[in-house]
Protein backbone atom coordinates (compact mmCIF):
# COMPACT_ATOMS: atom_id res chain seq x y z
CA UNK A 1 0.00 0.00 0.00
CA UNK A 2 2.67 2.40 1.01
CA UNK A 3 4.47 1.94 -2.09
CA UNK A 4 1.36 2.34 -4.40
CA UNK A 5 0.43 5.64 -2.22
CA UNK A 6 4.05 6.73 -2.77
CA UNK A 7 3.57 6.23 -6.46
CA UNK A 8 0.60 8.26 -6.54
CA UNK A 9 2.35 10.73 -4.55
CA UNK A 10 5.67 11.60 -6.89
CA UNK A 11 5.75 15.23 -7.53
CA UNK A 12 3.46 16.35 -4.88
CA UNK A 13 3.27 17.18 -1.73
CA UNK A 14 1.60 14.25 -0.09
CA UNK A 15 3.50 12.57 2.42
CA UNK A 16 2.93 8.83 2.79
CA UNK A 17 4.26 6.98 5.77
CA UNK A 18 4.03 3.65 7.57
CA UNK A 19 4.71 1.61 10.73
CA UNK A 20 4.33 -1.89 10.88
CA UNK A 21 3.43 -3.32 14.36
CA UNK A 22 4.83 -6.28 15.79
CA UNK A 23 4.00 -8.11 18.83
CA UNK A 24 7.65 -8.84 19.44
CA UNK A 25 8.43 -5.31 19.44
CA UNK A 26 5.50 -4.26 22.05
CA UNK A 27 7.63 -3.01 25.03
CA UNK A 28 8.52 -0.52 22.81
CA UNK A 29 5.91 0.31 20.60
CA UNK A 30 4.08 2.73 22.71
CA UNK A 31 1.82 5.18 21.29
CA UNK A 32 4.29 8.11 21.98
CA UNK A 33 7.15 6.13 19.88
CA UNK A 34 4.65 4.99 17.20
CA UNK A 35 3.75 8.42 16.73
CA UNK A 36 7.27 9.80 17.10
CA UNK A 37 8.16 7.42 14.20
CA UNK A 38 5.35 8.83 11.84
CA UNK A 39 6.71 12.46 12.87
CA UNK A 40 10.15 10.80 11.69
CA UNK A 41 9.42 10.18 8.64
CA UNK A 42 7.40 13.38 7.72
CA UNK A 43 10.89 15.69 8.89
CA UNK A 44 13.36 13.05 7.09
CA UNK A 45 11.36 14.20 4.19
CA UNK A 46 10.97 18.03 4.31
CA UNK A 47 13.72 19.08 7.07
CA UNK A 48 13.14 19.71 11.01
CA UNK A 49 10.91 22.68 11.32
CA UNK A 50 12.40 24.88 13.96
CA UNK A 51 8.98 24.16 16.56
CA UNK A 52 10.66 20.98 16.45
CA UNK A 53 14.25 21.63 17.43
CA UNK A 54 13.20 24.20 19.74
CA UNK A 55 11.43 21.72 21.70
CA UNK A 56 14.64 19.08 21.80
CA UNK A 57 16.53 22.18 22.83
CA UNK A 58 14.06 22.78 25.80
CA UNK A 59 13.83 19.05 26.76
CA UNK A 60 17.44 18.80 26.68
CA UNK A 61 18.08 21.79 29.16
CA UNK A 62 15.48 20.92 31.53
CA UNK A 63 15.39 17.26 31.98
CA UNK A 64 18.28 15.97 30.63
CA UNK A 65 16.44 15.17 26.88
CA UNK A 66 13.93 12.90 27.70
CA UNK A 67 11.44 12.43 25.33
CA UNK A 68 7.99 13.99 24.46
CA UNK A 69 5.07 13.64 26.07
CA UNK A 70 1.94 11.81 23.99
CA UNK A 71 -0.06 15.19 24.23
CA UNK A 72 3.03 17.27 22.79
CA UNK A 73 3.55 14.74 20.76
CA UNK A 74 -0.20 15.01 18.71
CA UNK A 75 0.20 18.89 18.95
CA UNK A 76 3.08 18.69 17.03
CA UNK A 77 2.21 15.82 14.31
CA UNK A 78 -1.30 18.62 14.00
CA UNK A 79 1.16 21.42 13.32
CA UNK A 80 3.62 19.22 10.82
CA UNK A 81 0.56 18.06 8.73
CA UNK A 82 -0.89 21.31 8.52
CA UNK A 83 1.82 22.17 5.86
CA UNK A 84 1.43 19.41 3.65
CA UNK A 85 -1.40 18.97 0.38
CA UNK A 86 -2.14 15.89 2.11
CA UNK A 87 -0.61 12.87 3.87
CA UNK A 88 -1.02 8.81 4.20
CA UNK A 89 -0.54 6.86 7.18
CA UNK A 90 -0.54 3.28 6.95
CA UNK A 91 -0.40 1.40 10.07
CA UNK A 92 -0.01 -2.18 9.46
CA UNK A 93 -1.19 -5.45 11.77
CA UNK A 94 -2.78 -2.96 14.44
CA UNK A 95 -3.95 -6.14 16.21
CA UNK A 96 -0.35 -6.86 17.31
CA UNK A 97 0.09 -3.84 20.15
CA UNK A 98 -0.95 -4.00 23.61
CA UNK A 99 -4.77 -3.21 23.99
CA UNK A 100 -3.81 -0.36 25.80
CA UNK A 101 -1.49 1.26 23.33
CA UNK A 102 -4.25 0.21 20.46
CA UNK A 103 -6.60 2.34 22.19
CA UNK A 104 -4.55 5.34 22.73
CA UNK A 105 -3.18 5.15 19.47
CA UNK A 106 -6.48 4.76 17.84
CA UNK A 107 -8.32 8.01 20.03
CA UNK A 108 -4.49 10.12 19.04
CA UNK A 109 -5.30 9.27 15.05
CA UNK A 110 -8.71 10.70 15.98
CA UNK A 111 -7.51 13.81 17.58
CA UNK A 112 -5.11 14.39 14.81
CA UNK A 113 -7.77 13.76 12.07
CA UNK A 114 -10.69 15.86 13.71
CA UNK A 115 -7.40 19.14 12.86
CA UNK A 116 -6.41 17.46 9.74
CA UNK A 117 -8.90 17.39 6.72
CA UNK A 118 -5.77 16.58 4.49
CA UNK A 119 -4.78 13.11 6.26
CA UNK A 120 -6.12 9.54 5.68
CA UNK A 121 -5.49 6.67 7.54
CA UNK A 122 -5.15 3.03 6.28
CA UNK A 123 -5.31 0.23 8.72
CA UNK A 124 -4.60 -3.40 8.58
CA UNK A 125 -5.71 -6.14 11.12
CA UNK A 126 -7.55 -8.86 11.98
CA UNK A 127 -11.23 -8.69 12.44
CA UNK A 128 -11.46 -8.77 16.15
CA UNK A 129 -10.30 -5.30 16.66
CA UNK A 130 -13.27 -4.22 14.04
CA UNK A 131 -15.30 -2.78 17.57
CA UNK A 132 -12.66 -1.19 18.70
CA UNK A 133 -11.79 1.01 15.41
CA UNK A 134 -15.42 1.49 15.04
CA UNK A 135 -15.52 2.76 18.62
CA UNK A 136 -13.13 6.10 17.33
CA UNK A 137 -14.26 5.76 13.64
CA UNK A 138 -18.15 4.75 12.81
CA UNK A 139 -18.21 5.49 9.57
CA UNK A 140 -14.71 3.90 8.85
CA UNK A 141 -14.74 2.17 5.77
CA UNK A 142 -13.51 -1.32 5.60
CA UNK A 143 -12.22 -3.89 2.92
CA UNK A 144 -12.17 -7.91 4.03
CA UNK A 145 -8.92 -8.85 2.40
CA UNK A 146 -9.00 -12.88 1.25
CA UNK A 147 -6.64 -14.47 -0.65
CA UNK A 148 -8.02 -15.29 -4.29
CA UNK A 149 -7.51 -18.31 -6.74
CA UNK A 150 -5.34 -15.85 -9.09
CA UNK A 151 -2.74 -14.72 -6.21
CA UNK A 152 -2.09 -18.21 -4.94
CA UNK A 153 -1.93 -18.78 -8.55
CA UNK A 154 1.06 -16.57 -9.66
CA UNK A 155 2.70 -16.99 -6.25
CA UNK A 156 2.98 -20.95 -6.17
CA UNK A 157 4.29 -20.35 -9.95
CA UNK A 158 7.33 -18.15 -9.11
CA UNK A 159 7.93 -20.72 -5.83
CA UNK A 160 8.26 -23.49 -8.19
CA UNK A 161 10.02 -21.47 -10.93
CA UNK A 162 12.83 -21.13 -8.16
CA UNK A 163 12.64 -24.31 -6.49
CA UNK A 164 16.41 -25.40 -5.81
CA UNK A 165 15.38 -29.39 -6.52
CA UNK A 166 13.06 -29.06 -9.53
CA UNK A 167 13.88 -32.48 -10.91
CA UNK A 168 12.31 -33.90 -7.79
CA UNK A 169 8.51 -32.86 -8.97
CA UNK A 170 7.01 -34.33 -12.56
CA UNK A 171 4.48 -32.52 -14.73
CA UNK A 172 1.86 -34.23 -12.62
CA UNK A 173 2.50 -33.63 -9.51
CA UNK A 174 3.42 -29.92 -10.17
CA UNK A 175 -0.30 -29.81 -12.12
CA UNK A 176 -1.77 -31.28 -8.62
CA UNK A 177 -0.07 -28.34 -6.69
CA UNK A 178 -1.10 -25.48 -9.11
CA UNK A 179 -4.77 -26.39 -9.09
CA UNK A 180 -5.52 -28.24 -5.25
CA UNK A 181 -3.89 -25.34 -3.41
CA UNK A 182 -5.47 -22.93 -4.92
CA UNK A 183 -8.81 -24.63 -4.20
CA UNK A 184 -8.34 -25.94 -0.69
CA UNK A 185 -7.63 -22.05 0.32
CA UNK A 186 -10.39 -20.48 -1.24
CA UNK A 187 -12.78 -22.94 0.76
CA UNK A 188 -10.66 -21.81 4.26
CA UNK B 1 49.43 3.83 14.38
CA UNK B 2 46.14 4.04 15.89
CA UNK B 3 44.89 2.46 18.72
CA UNK B 4 41.92 0.03 17.82
CA UNK B 5 39.27 1.96 19.96
CA UNK B 6 40.42 5.42 17.82
CA UNK B 7 40.03 3.34 14.64
CA UNK B 8 36.36 2.28 15.56
CA UNK B 9 35.67 5.61 16.55
CA UNK B 10 37.25 7.24 13.81
CA UNK B 11 35.38 4.78 11.42
CA UNK B 12 31.96 5.73 13.40
CA UNK B 13 32.38 9.47 12.69
CA UNK B 14 33.46 9.06 9.13
CA UNK B 15 30.13 6.30 8.69
CA UNK B 16 28.18 9.33 10.57
CA UNK B 17 29.40 12.23 7.69
CA UNK B 18 28.37 9.80 4.97
CA UNK B 19 24.63 9.49 6.53
CA UNK B 20 24.67 13.50 7.07
CA UNK B 21 25.91 14.01 3.18
CA UNK B 22 23.16 11.71 1.97
CA UNK B 23 20.18 12.76 3.91
CA UNK B 24 21.38 16.22 4.23
CA UNK B 25 20.86 16.22 8.42
CA UNK B 26 22.75 17.74 10.59
CA UNK B 27 24.65 16.11 14.02
CA UNK B 28 21.82 17.49 15.96
CA UNK B 29 18.63 16.01 13.14
CA UNK B 30 20.42 12.87 14.46
CA UNK B 31 19.88 13.64 17.40
CA UNK B 32 16.41 15.09 17.03
CA UNK B 33 15.58 11.77 14.98
CA UNK B 34 16.48 9.47 17.65
CA UNK B 35 15.13 11.56 20.69
CA UNK B 36 12.15 11.66 18.93
CA UNK B 37 11.48 8.08 18.25
CA UNK B 38 13.44 4.65 18.61
CA UNK B 39 11.49 2.97 15.90
CA UNK B 40 12.73 2.38 13.04
CA UNK B 41 9.92 1.50 10.13
CA UNK B 42 11.73 1.88 7.03
CA UNK B 43 13.77 -1.58 7.53
CA UNK B 44 10.69 -3.69 8.05
CA UNK B 45 9.60 -1.76 4.78
CA UNK B 46 12.37 -2.92 2.80
CA UNK B 47 11.77 -6.68 3.89
CA UNK B 48 8.32 -6.86 2.97
CA UNK B 49 8.66 -4.96 -0.48
CA UNK B 50 11.57 -7.60 -1.39
CA UNK B 51 9.63 -10.31 -0.38
CA UNK B 52 6.29 -8.90 -2.36
CA UNK B 53 5.29 -10.87 -5.47
CA UNK B 54 4.41 -8.20 -7.87
CA UNK B 55 0.81 -8.13 -8.98
CA UNK B 56 -0.29 -9.98 -6.18
CA UNK B 57 -3.29 -8.09 -4.02
CA UNK B 58 -3.82 -5.58 -6.60
CA UNK B 59 -7.07 -6.34 -6.87
CA UNK B 60 -7.72 -4.37 -3.33
CA UNK B 61 -6.24 -1.08 -5.03
CA UNK B 62 -8.64 -1.75 -7.58
CA UNK B 63 -11.59 -1.73 -5.46
CA UNK B 64 -14.03 1.34 -5.33
CA UNK B 65 -13.58 1.65 -1.47
CA UNK B 66 -9.86 1.88 -1.74
CA UNK B 67 -9.74 4.18 -4.75
CA UNK B 68 -12.52 7.01 -2.64
CA UNK B 69 -10.01 6.57 0.02
CA UNK B 70 -7.31 7.89 -1.64
CA UNK B 71 -8.72 10.15 -4.40
CA UNK B 72 -11.32 12.06 -2.81
CA UNK B 73 -11.27 15.37 -2.02
CA UNK B 74 -10.78 16.17 1.58
CA UNK B 75 -13.52 16.41 3.82
CA UNK B 76 -15.89 14.52 1.55
CA UNK B 77 -14.86 11.14 2.51
CA UNK B 78 -14.28 9.35 5.56
CA UNK B 79 -10.55 9.60 6.44
CA UNK B 80 -10.44 5.93 7.39
CA UNK B 81 -9.97 2.90 5.92
CA UNK B 82 -9.68 -0.39 7.58
CA UNK B 83 -8.52 -3.67 5.62
CA UNK B 84 -9.18 -6.80 8.09
CA UNK B 85 -8.43 -10.08 7.40
CA UNK B 86 -7.49 -13.25 9.34
CA UNK B 87 -3.27 -13.93 9.64
CA UNK B 88 -1.52 -15.08 6.40
CA UNK B 89 -4.30 -13.73 4.04
CA UNK B 90 -1.64 -11.16 3.01
CA UNK B 91 -2.83 -7.83 4.48
CA UNK B 92 0.95 -6.81 4.94
CA UNK B 93 1.90 -7.20 1.34
CA UNK B 94 -0.60 -5.64 -0.41
CA UNK B 95 1.68 -3.14 -2.63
Amino acid sequence: MIDSLCDQAAGKDVAVVGLYCDFLAQHEQSTTNILGAILKQLVSRGGIPGYIREAFQKAKREFGGRGLRLPDMVEILKKTITSLERMYICIDALDELVPKHRRELLRSLKEIIRASSNMRVLLTGRPHIDDEIVECFDKAVRIPIVPIQDDIRSYLQMRIDVDTTPKAMDAELRADIMRIIPEKISEM
Amino acid sequence: MLSGRQQVTGNINSFNSIINFITGIDAEGLQIMRWLSPLEPQQRHQDVRSDRLDGVGNWVLETTEFRKWSDTEDGLIEPVLFCCGDPGVGKTYLR
